[in-house]
């Protein structure tokens, strides 16, 4: 997998420290190496957000330790801070952020480009054409990096960071865990004086960069010299695409980008002689074909450069997007495939919350809660499994930003939507990541909303990586956990609850108090859910060999009402033809949450529960 | 290598019932015969119940993902997964499918009935193969390796012997947990396929 060739590049290029927080598809390269941190005696963790785990990977190297930090491409939204400050200052030992991109957005709220966090910063941008040359990259870049005394930006994208492939392996090199900081403040420390003069060297500092890039084979590199006339130009995962095309349809002249910014311009003008015509494959925005057309402009060529007006800006490549780009820019005939069709109405099938989900006690009691209060909530949402919430029966995410935009969206609705409550939810992960900021605003600014966490002990969407709440490190430390109801009552909320999702009158009920406090008080609440991810607790229980307590339904009792498969909605629980009920024992996780759901009694265990049942919830 | 230098597999199912194993037992083999392989996982959301696609393509390939209309097999673990996917089929494409089929949990939710998507496939002259995973699965042992049993049935269909031996497919199964009743579930989905 692409991430796991990060993972190895690292650790052949003698990475001594990683730090991420989890995201799709970026998540795997940290967690692999969270695996093997004891045996090689590298240093990894899991950092509370993005800009927490750049600015450690950056302590680390600034004293001298090769130094990775990764998060997904929104992840470097919250990292920019960072990122823009540690180019003045440069760096010691090599550090490489990994930026994953998601174009086509398969787990992402938006695709953004984060080349342009290259421009905006002056730090260069690698982009890794497949997972091979992933491994093989991310090693060059702890080279160049250390070379330059320069972070670099590392960006591949969903298809090569999760995509299975051959890998050739080089040794690993021991490696070097430990440094020491000389200090420098003239350097490390930005105060304007210092700022001002480090912006010069900068400028300076980028031609060298721009020099250092000039001959960067095999990553960047020209294919069919030999033929002129016309060339297309192709980056980062694009590349293999174009190749392919290329392999379908004659070997024009191929050239390969894995360096999008800074563009090595001597490279580009060698590749562009005799071409008359190119066209350039990249994925999102036209930042190379930016580039070249200014190259082209300087050098007063008359080669003309196209790109997006072929391949267009939505969504990631594809070999038939890329096919009939090269084919209309080479004038070819496009042929259209048959593709077929049935004559049937399929249902989508979205991701729903897994059998035995806390959040969906939590959800189910939620919306009894405000149905019995009769008020108008306003569901303001966040990034993890809980966005999920957003689909029917459910339907309580009106709002879904970015991570920890729930509080902060909730305190503008709290001083201005009339006569509606706002209730932010959001999970124990993305509270610690950028929630508590909101809450201390809504404390300080008197801002009457709920705020209800859902605290699963883990960071479920991403795979269960540990987080604050869990009480273990990415290393397997046992370690504090970090109790969401202290903070909420160091920072001051007057009204704090902590309720059991798989209990739905206690729930609905500890929400009707929470809620009416909010209404009559005119102050902020915190309520919290807690119970483990169910995905967590089967692995427990299959762990201990506690057996899973599988429920049944009982056919006499059961009318076919359908609450416990249509409002509670447990894709374990099926329908059959007679409307009655059936629990699909291979699927049923022994929460017993739809017990409480049925009216008539008709759901019982099937066996007797094993009293360490409950605990593994814990 | 010739015009059939490559082969271009889609994989369908919903998430949780294994279809990454079993494109990685496919993958780890394809790598331990040094055979290009690309394996892509369309899935996304990393929790269970969406609908999933795992691309496979083996040979002379480069680019990881399979357009529409160009994929030679269509496997998938469920019945309805197999009918909206049958876009990715290329025209004397095959589509090997479980025939369990799984209900979103949708309310209210109207579902295709089995009989309705063979009669189409049948009416687009689709050549497909149905197999019983779920009792091929429970003679194996256990219901966790309809996957393998889809595996037995797609080796044997798809000619996968031209890319990589029956062998290193084998030794690839015996490094999963219960590694026994996977290879049996294997067999049973090779010999489905044989007695038809």
């Amino acid at each position: 997998m692409g991430n796991e060739a990060i993972a190895r590049g690292f650790i052949e290029a003698g990475g001594g420290f990683a730090s991420a927080y989890p995201g799709t598809p970026s998540t795997e390269i940290v967690e692999t190496l969270s695996e093997i941190a004891n045996s090689l005696g590298i240093y990894v963790e899991w950092s509370v957000n993005e800009k927490v785990a750049l600015e450690s990977a950056y302590g680390a190297s600034i004293s001298n330790v090769r130094a990775l930090a990764a998060m997904k491409h929104v992840g470097l939204n919250v990292a920019a801070d960072a990122l823009a400050s540690i180019s003045y200052t440069g760096v010691k030992s090599g550090l490489v952020i990994v930026s994953a991109e998601d174009p086509s957005m398969w787990s992402s709220q938006n695709e953004q480009d984060n080349r342009y966090y290259g421009m905006l910063t002056y730090v260069p941008v690698f982009d890794p054409s497949d997972p091979q040359e992933a491994k093989d990259l991310t090693k060059a870049a702890f080279d160049l990096s250390e070379k330059l005394s320069h972070p670099i930006l590392m960006t591949p994208t969903t298809r090569v960071s999760h995509t299975r492939s051959n890998v050739i392996l080089d040794e690993i090199k021991p490696p070097k865990t430990k440094g020491f900081f000389l200090k420098d403040n003239s350097r490390f420390g930005l105060v304007p004086a210092n700022s001002r003069t480090l912006r010069d060297k900068l400028i300076n500092k980028w031609n060298s960069i721009k020099e250092s890039l000039e001959n960067f084979e095999p990553y960047n590199r020209i294919e069919n010299i030999e033929n002129g006339k016309v060339a297309i130009i192709a980056s980062g995962v694009s590349y293999q695409y174009a190749k392919e095309v290329l392999n379908e349809i004659g070997n024009y002249r191929l050239i390969k980008i894995s360096t999008p910014y800074p563009l090595p311009k001597k490279f580009i003008l060698k590749g562009l002689e005799d071409i008359k015509r190119a066209l350039v494959i990249e994925e999102l925005e036209p930042i190379v074909e930016n580039q070249i057309k200014n190259i082209v402009n300087e050098e007063g060529l008359d080669t003309e450069i196209e790109g997006k007006s072929y391949v267009g800006y939505s969504g990631e490549m594809s070999l038939d997007r890329a096919r009939k780009a090269i084919k209309e820019f080479l004038g070819i005939h496009v042929k259209q495939t048959n593709i077929k069709k049935l004559n049937l109405s399929i249902p989508n099938r979205p991701p729903s919350f897994c059998p035995g989900c806390p959040h969906r006690g939590t959800f189910y009691s939620l919306k009894r809660a405000v149905n019995s209060l009769m008020i108008k909530p306003i569901f303001s949402g966040d990034i993890g499994c809980y966005s999920l919430g957003i689909n029917s029966p459910y339907d309580e995410q009106d709002i879904i930003l970015e991570m920890g935009g729930s509080i902060g969206v909730a305190n503008g609705l709290s001083h201005v939507a009339e006569n509606q409550v706002p209730i932010a939810i959001i999970g124990d992960s993305t509270f610690y990541h950028a929630g508590i900021p909101g809450l201390v605003n809504a404390v300080y600014n008197k801002s009457p909303l709920l705020l209800l966490v859902l605290d699963n002990m883990t960071t479920a969407m991403t795979g269960e990586q540990p987080d604050p709440s869990s009480g273990i490190t990415a290393m397997g430390e046992e370690t504090k956990t970090i109790n969401i109801a202290k903070i909420a009552e160091g920072i001051g909320v007057e009204k704090v609850v902590v309720f059991d999702p798989f209990n739905i009158k206690e729930s609905t009920d500890k929400l009707k108090e929470v809620l009416s406090y909010v209404i009559k008080e005119k102050k902020p609440a915190v309520a919290i859910a807690k119970k483990a991810c169910a995905l967590n607790a089967v692995r427990i229980a299959n762990k201990i060999k506690v057996e899973i307590p599988i429920y049944q339904i009982l056919e006499n009792k059961c009318t076919g009402c359908g609450i416990c498969y249509n409002a509670f909605a447990c894709p374990a629980i099926f329908v059959k033809d007679d409307r009655k009920a059936w629990i699909e024992p291979s699927l049923c996780t022994g929460c017993g949450v739809c017990v409480q759901t049925c009216p008539y009694d008709a759901i019982k265990p099937v066996k007797i529960i094993d009293k360490r049942w409950d605990s593994i919830w814990e | 290598m010739g015009i059939n230098s490559k082969i271009n597999i889609v994989i369908a199912g919903v998430g949780g019932q294994g279809i990454i194993t079993l494109s990685k037992i496919i993958g780890d083999a394809a790598v331990k015969e040094n055979v290009k392989v690309l394996v892509a996982e369309t899935h996304g959301l990393s929790q269970r119940g969406g609908s999933v696609e795992v691309h496979l393509r083996i040979g002379d390939v480069y680019a990881p993902l399979v357009p529409k209309g160009e994929a030679d097999i269509l496997l998938s673990m469920e019945l309805i997964e197999a009918a909206r996917n049958i876009d990715y089929l290329n025209q004397n494409g095959i589509v090997i499918t479980s025939d369990v089929i799984l209900r979103p949990p949708i309310p209210g939710v109207k579902l295709p009935k089995k009989e309705e998507i063979v009669s189409e496939f049948e009416r687009n002259n689709i050549k497909y193969y149905i197999i019983p995973t779920k009792d091929l699965s429970e003679k194996a042992g256990s219901y966790l390796s309809e996957n393998m049993v889809l595996l037995g049935a797609l080796y044997k269909l798809a000619d996968l012997e031209k890319f990589i031996s029956i062998d290193s497919i084998k030794e690839s199964i015996k490094t999963m947990r219960n590694p026994e009743i996977n290879l049996k579930a294997f067999e049973l989905g090779s010999s489905f396929i044989t007695g038809i």
